[in-house]
């Protein structure tokens, strides 16, 4: 067992964080901007990327949880981490992980039934899987948006939990930032 | 002091300052490449004549947005009111200083990771990093004060409060190399 995460995981969890925190920041300005006509067509691009990197969030924490798994690394020395610690340390990643499953899935789910499609990157486009339904569309727009702000009270928690160890410079950090 | 203790709280001002670093450079970036979008989403979608159509606003959209019918109208507005005010050289400077930006801080937590990694090259290279995060800045500062009231109202305060944090990250970077020689 190795000291720290490998390197594609470390690649991917950075991959991951930078977007999620790209998907909060533009979604706050995006949905600020005038509502689409024919000729008012400021939400166009930036919805279309909201929903791509959503899409390649979702992929990227698949294939993070792989890799994860098949190289796991040592367990954090006890004396850094008691019981309680590694009890919340755990439960914050499985939330963790479960929220940005449930934020990508019931983003791309509203989108699905608003009538509005995906074409994922400008290349492939995605089939249609709902049909237009204001209802479901409301209901999953509404998921959406408080599992995203779960997400960004647990996303907290782990980024006070980070800088506790790096300031603690107790090796649990540096696990994470292999260079 | 020994010296065994000195260099433990010297690395351990490393990994605190690293991950500082890290988590302050991931959030520069998306806000820079936030701004970058919104630059080129706002000059791509705005009309030859810089005025804007009229607002579109159906009443399933609304509820689905949860917005009042003056509210829709106002999210074009607030756009005109962007586009009216901006000076034409705003939107070029910005691009290229949001450009600038992402990559920097991408750098300075790439750095930030260097350092708590006990990089021994970490604290200089991060200076300069820092150094060169602070000059956007600064730089963004200028361009926000020379572009009138309605700019300066939106950009002034987030870029004083990133200059400050940059201006601290590059003081501790300092404070640690002249540490480190001191100790030497």
């Amino acid at each position: 067992m190795q000291n720290g995460y490998s390197r594609s995981a470390v690649l991917i969890h950075w991959i991951i964080a930078v977007s999620i925190f790209f998907l909060f920041v533009s979604s706050w300005w995006m949905l600020a901007l005038p509502l689409p006509s024919k000729e008012l067509t400021f939400r166009q691009f930036p919805f279309q990327l909201h929903k791509n990197i959503g899409i390649t969030i979702v992929i990227l924490l698949v294939l993070f949880l792989y890799v994860r798994f098949r190289h796991r690394p040592a367990a954090a020395p006890a004396e850094h981490m008691p019981g309680w610690m590694r009890k919340l340390a755990i439960a914050d990643h499985v939330i963790l992980y479960v929220l940005i499953f449930a934020t990508c899935l019931s983003g791309y789910l509203s989108s699905s039934y608003s009538g509005w499609g995906t074409t994922y990157w400008w290349l492939i486009k995605l089939p249609y899987w709902g049909r237009k339904d204001e209802e479901l569309n409301l209901f999953w727009s509404d998921v959406h948006l408080w599992a995203s702000w779960l997400l960004l009270a647990v996303l907290s928690v782990h980024i006070a939990g980070a800088l506790y160890h790096a300031f603690r410079n107790d090796g649990i950090v540096r696990r994470m930032l292999r260079m | 002091m020994t010296d065994a203790m000195a260099a433990n709280d010297q690395s351990r001002w490393y990994s605190a300052l690293g991950a500082v670093a890290v988590v302050l450079g991931l959030l520069l970036a998306v806000s820079h490449a936030n701004e970058w979008m919104k630059q080129a989403v706002i000059a791509a979608a705005t009309p030859a004549s810089q005025q804007l159509p009229a607002a579109n606003c159906p009443e399933d959209e609304l509820a689905e947005e949860g917005l009042s019918v003056a509210e829709c109208k106002h999210m074009v507005a607030r756009v005109q009111a962007y586009v009216v005010s901006a000076p034409p050289w705003f939107p070029t400077v910005q691009i290229v200083l949001s450009v600038l930006g992402t990559l920097a801080a991408l750098a300075s937590a790439a750095l930030g990771a260097a350092l708590v990694n006990l990089r021994a090259w970490a604290p200089r290279v991060a200076s300069v990093a820092f150094a060169i995060l602070l000059a956007i800045d600064g730089a963004g500062f200028v361009a926000a004060v020379n572009a009138g009231p309605i700019i300066r109202s939106e950009y002034l305060w987030p870029t004083l409060l990133w200059f400050v944090l940059h201006l601290m990250l590059l003081v501790a970077c300092v404070a640690a190399i002249h540490d480190e020689a001191a100790r030497k």
